[in-house]
């Protein structure tokens, strides 16, 4: 029952379509703007941040490239290893104690720091430990699966094994716990070695976890290339080796450099820095000195800190190419050659010295005060006579002298593909020609004093100046290999320029040879071998005028065969203690030791000179059976003497035994009867001795003499090494190595 | 007062007619739409939170089945029954409001009565009590709406209590909605369009004198500014919307697709409850988005028309409440999670996770469809 009046009308009617205009156009109209502004116009904005919340990207660790040796040895390769972790949200309180036990036990690590990471819910994740080896990880998760607790997982990563320990370290450099080159070829090819990591990407929650209801896309890992590097590593074995004993002999205070280059090509063949590290473990200290004074500062933090960092920049660094020195007299070679190639000089000029040469009105000595007297050029290099190359460079003139140190490469960086190459400090043109300054720059920069260059630079230039005139970019990497083994690049060798003429460089080798032959270079000899070469000693006048103690840089530059160089070898010593009056003579025979061992690995066949074959070994052939005079009259043939002993007609023994080698003319016991065990003599204490009366000694003894070194017919040779200390009692006939030592091969600065 | 009492005599009959299909066919439409895209917004939050994907949903679908026999029941009952239940409900409504007070606190606010396990908002009761004294009393005294005494002071009167009590539970959205339908209701009734631009202006005044006060200037004035630019506090205030905005955005124009949502994973809170939205922008895009808002639109409209066909005044008056209810708070929540207006806890009917709502919504949809088997629609 309605009431007619009580219909609507049509004013309510209209009030109502108010109204719902007002919601529907007004209301909707709004927000389905504002939805066209959020969703279409700044969409990109909102959802580029909902994403950044969203997805968790997990790296995929690529494969870090091989680095191999010129023949295919293993450097530095990559190894998987695995980090432990814990996911604390699913270990109880019991497991925690539980694990503690474990992982303690399998791990290593504390019993409170593994409850601590198990406890820890701040992050989904906890780092128990990293870099755990295959074995080690089987046994975590062996453990975990025994005990049931499911907290716990193991990530991939790598691990950088160097098979051969310290071996180069100062070339090869480290990576880092990244797995980042940090020092090196490793660092300087980084980018190469990498590859590039890919990434799991996958969507999480708001607290972090995984979804049960998972997105989840990869990306493949591009693995790193592989290096060939120019190094041999048996090469740098030898480089090494003698390196490492001349720092321990010589006690060398600030490490000592060695590089061995292939002078026709610009590859490195052998490059090291003395005392180095092991880059399987580059942040211990590896020096024990210097380890224990780092350790010392423990307790003091901040020094131990700095301390330490300190010995470990100084263990990295690879002072071949980031220690810039005063060459000393090795330069000479290079101011040789300009003058040379300039015109200023020629073979046939002679060259007075009174053991001293005046610089203006400044008196500059010569490294032997009496002086040389007359000398031809190649005299003053023999003698590496300060003031014929004073003469030299001044005739060269400052402006030329500048062209050509700069030509020879020694005002910028030698452009080697290994990080931290420095740039030494030289004279500017502008004081080089100055005639007011020439004492300070061309007199004393003509000797190797006043400037800087650096190892590599240095032993460059040689090659330059003996390689027929071109300087080529040194350079260790020689190819880059996919990580299938493809060649992807071979880096060929590069020619900088022509430095001087052939003609030029003949002469300097020339020159250079007779430094061995006959001059201040003769403890690098190896008979068979054309070897040069030229010493230096630089004085380190910065150091004293700091310190007032005057300390040296000991080199040596050994280039071989001399009738065709092929490599030149490098060896700096920075601040051997000269413990005896032959300390100036320590770098050439380094020198002589690794080309000794090197040329004959390079396959160089030994050329003797007739002179040299007459004192060569003889190899003794057993005559133990032999009626006694017939093995006398055989060891004559061979060379040797022969000395019967006892009355029995038969050889029963022989001292030297057979299969050793002997000088010519060393005497062999042929014993006929049993004195032979009791027939001892005592070695007599040669050191010191002049070389005949050396051998005299030995000989008197009943012992035979081999002799090594500069030899016993240079009249000033003295021993300086006996094979078998003094009073050992040893078999009559026992072959003694002596070393000779020439006292008088000083050299200037 | 002859026509109060007829209009209580009228008898308790079975309504003659047909329902209104297409109405009925939106808000099933609406109901299903709701029902899947909130079950979509909500699993994530179910597990990780209740430890089960179907928490929400089941509960949802119990309180739409009782939903759904409700609004059959009422359809068919004459809708004229409700003027007897005008002041009951009103009583009633006034009570819980006073009784919330006494409930436990939650999230600093005392808006539920918990009973029996079960929990419920009476601003739900009390929107759909507003609408329905108001028809009431506006069709009962219609012919004297243009005056002060009948037309606006008795509904002042009753919105100030209804105000008082909600603003202070507190609860702003459900204030405004309260109001708002008042307003509307008496708008339609009929009242002197000069009472509305007073009132507008008193309000604003009133707005003012509050600004004056510094605790609430400040509490205000820091909302606004949060509301301007969500990102200057990120993790507190502006975080929920700033989520929004994210999923919202992160829709573009098709859409994640149905399920795929990122941001329901915890990123969002409440994503079943009054940001589903934001969900939905997400996973249908831009286009799936304003469908959805048009199939609102097409069921305001419908339940409009059948207000403008409703027999008489207090059916007409109904029936315009109840679908302005739908419209009023549509709008606002699509508001708020697009940060067109400040953020303010108002929930999307058919969709939001909320039983007891969902149950009453649907209830009321039921005396829609009563009202329109009375009308002179053609019923398709």
């Amino acid at each position: 029952m309605v009431l007619l009046s009580n219909l609507p009308d049509s004013g309510s009617r209209r009030r109502l379509l108010v109204v719902c205009l007002c919601i529907i156009i007004a209301g909707f109209g709004l927000v389905i703007y504002n939805l066209f502004n959020i969703q279409i116009r700044q969409g990109d904005f909102y959802q580029q941040r909902a994403i950044a919340q969203q997805l968790r990207t997990t790296p995929i660790t690529a494969n870090r490239g091989t680095i191999y040796d010129r023949n295919g040895n293993t450097l530095a390769v990559s190894a998987t290893v695995w980090t432990v972790l814990f996911s604390p949200h699913d270990i109880t309180d019991e497991q925690a104690v539980v694990l503690a036990d474990g992982m303690s036990e399998i791990l290593g690590v504390d019993r409170e720091f593994v409850i601590e990471k198990a406890k820890n819910k701040k992050n989904y994740y906890q780092i128990v430990k990293k870099k755990v080896e295959k074995e080690t990880a089987d046994k975590v998760i062996a453990f975990a699966a025994e005990h049931e607790i499911a907290g716990v997982s193991l990530q991939e990563d790598s691990k950088r094994y160097y098979p051969y320990g310290s071996l180069g370290s100062s070339v090869l450099g480290f990576v880092n716990e990244e797995n980042q080159g940090a020092y090196g070829i490793e660092s300087y090819y980084n980018n190469t070695l990498s590859g590039t990591p890919g990434k799991v990407v996958a969507a999480k929650n708001a607290w972090g976890t995984d979804m049960p209801f998972s997105y989840q896309e990869m990306y493949a890992a591009q693995n790193g290339n592989s290096l060939v590097l120019t190094l041999d590593e048996t090469i740098q074995h030898m480089l090494d080796k003698h390196l490492e004993t001349a720092v321990v002999e010589h006690k060398v205070r600030n490490r000592a450099a060695g590089i061995i280059l292939d002078v026709k090509t610009g590859e490195i063949l052998g490059m090291t820095t003395k005392p180095d590290f092991d880059p399987n473990a580059a942040y211990e200290i590896a020096d024990p000195v210097m380890k224990a004074a780092v350790e010392a500062l423990r307790g003091n933090d901040e020094e131990y800190q700095k301390a330490l960092n300190e010995a470990r920049f100084q263990q990295w660094n690879n002072k071949c190419i980031s220690e810039p020195y005063e060459p000393g007299s090795v330069f000479k070679i290079i101011t040789l050659a300009s003058g040379l190639e300039v015109g200023a000089v020629v073979p046939s000029n002679h060259f007075y010295c009174p053991g001293f040469y005046m610089v203006g009105n400044v008196k500059k000595g010569c490294w032997k005060t009496v002086g040389h007297g007359d000398q031809d050029l190649a005299a003053a290099v023999r003698n590496s006579c300060n003031p014929a190359f004073m003469m030299v460079g001044q005739r060269i003139g400052g402006e030329r002298f500048y062209d050509y140190f700069s030509n020879f490469g020694l005002t910028e960086t030698t452009g080697v593909d290994l990080p931290g190459e420095a740039i030494g400090a030289y004279h500017t043109k502008k004081a080089l020609t100055n005639p007011n300054d020439y004492e300070n720059s061309l007199t004393s920069s003509s000797f190797g004093q006043t400037f800087k260059v650096t190892p590599l630079q240095l032993v460059t230039a040689v090659a330059a100046a003996v390689n027929g005139g071109t300087l080529y970019e040194p350079h260790i990497v020689k190819q880059i290999l996919d990580p299938d083994g493809n060649i992807v690049q071979t880096i060929e060798p590069k020619a900088k320029r022509q430095v001087v003429s052939a003609e030029t460089s003949a002469i300097v080798c020339q020159m250079l040879e007779t430094v061995v032959t006959e001059g201040s270079g003769k403890n690098a000899y190896i008979p068979g071998y054309r070897i040069g070469g030229k010493t230096g000693t630089s004085e380190k006048i910065d150091q004293y005028n700091k310190t007032g103690e005057m300390r040296n840089v000991l080199s040596f530059v050994g280039i071989a065969p001399m009738d065709d160089p092929q490599v030149a070898c490098l060896v700096m010593l920075d601040e051997p203690t000269l413990v005896n009056e032959y300390g100036s003579t320590i770098a050439a025979p380094v020198v002589g030791s690794i080309l000794a061992d090197v040329l004959p690995y390079l396959g160089m066949e030994k050329v003797y000179t007739q002179e040299e074959l007459e004192k060569l070994d003889v190899y003794v052939e057993s005559q133990v059976g032999k009626v006694a005079h017939d093995a006398q009259s055989y060891y004559t043939r061979e060379g040797l003497n022969a000395k019967i002993i006892g009355g029995g007609g038969t050889v029963l023994s022989q001292i030297p035994a057979a299969g050793s080698t002997v000088p010519k003319g060393s005497t062999i016991m042929l014993y006929t009867d049993e004195s032979a065990e009791s027939d001892m003599v005592t070695v007599p204490d040669v050191v010191g001795k002049g070389g005949l009366v050396t051998n005299k000694l030995i000989l008197n003894s009943g012992l035979n003499i081999k002799i090594t070194g500069v030899g016993i017919e240079n009249e000033n040779a003295v021993a300086a090494k006996q094979s078998l200390s003094a009073g050992t009692q040893v078999a009559r006939g026992t072959v003694i190595t002596v070393d000779f030592a020439d006292t008088t091969l000083r050299d200037s600065f | 007062m002859e026509s109060r009492t007829t209009a209580r005599r009228a008898s308790i009959k079975r309504a003659k007619g047909n329902i209104d299909l297409t109405f009925l066919v939106l808000v099933l439409t609406l109901l299903v739409c709701g029902l899947v895209l909130m079950f979509s917004a909500s699993y994530a939050y179910a597990y990780y939170y209740e430890g089960n994907s179907f928490h929400y949903i089941t509960r949802q679908l119990v309180w739409a089945g009782l939903g759904l026999g409700a609004m059959a029941f009422l359809s068919t009952w004459d809708y004229h029954i409700w003027h007897r239940f005008a002041w009951l409900a009103f009583g009633v409504t006034v009570v819980m409001l006073v009784i919330v007070y006494f409930m436990p606190e939650r999230n600093g606010a005392h808006r539920w009565i918990f009973i029996a396990g079960q929990q419920f908002q009476p601003t739900e009761i009390a929107k759909f009590s507003v609408v329905l004294l108001f028809s009431h009393m506006i069709s009962l005294n219609h012919d004297k709406m243009k005056t002060f005494q009948y037309g606006i002071l008795p509904y002042g009167i009753i919105l100030v209590i209804y105000a008082g009590l909600i603003i202070f539970e507190p609860h702003l959205s459900a204030t405004i909605l309260i109001m708002g339908l008042g307003v509307v209701l008496i708008f339609v009734g009929g009242a002197s369009l000069k009472w509305f631009g007073l009132g507008m202006a008193g309000g604003v005044s009133l707005a003012a004198v509050a600004m004056m006060i510094p605790s609430i200037n400040e509490r205000a004035m820091y909302r606004i500014n949060v509301w301007k630019d969500p990102f200057i506090d990120p993790k507190v205030a502006g975080f929920q919307t700033i989520q929004s905005l994210y999923a919202i955005g992160s829709g573009g124009l098709m859409g994640a697709g149905i399920g795929n949502s990122r941001q329901k994973y915890l990123f969002l809170p409440e994503p079943q409850n009054d940001f589903v939205f934001a969900i939905i922008c997400e996973e249908l895009g831009f286009v799936g988005a304003v469908l959805i808002i048009l199939l609102f639109a097409l069921l305001i409209c419908r339940g409009f028309m059948i207000a403008v066909k409703a027999r008489d005044r207090f059916g007409m008056l109904l029936a315009t409440g109840l679908t302005a209810q739908v419209g009023i708070q549509t709008v606002l929540n699509i508001a708020v999670v697009t940060n067109t207006i400040p953020n303010t806890g108002i929930s999307l009917p058919f969709f939001s996770y909320g039983g007891s709502a969902l149950s009453m919504l649907l209830a009321q949809m039921g005396i829609i469809l009563s009202i329109s088997r009375q009308t002179a629609l053609e019923k398709e």
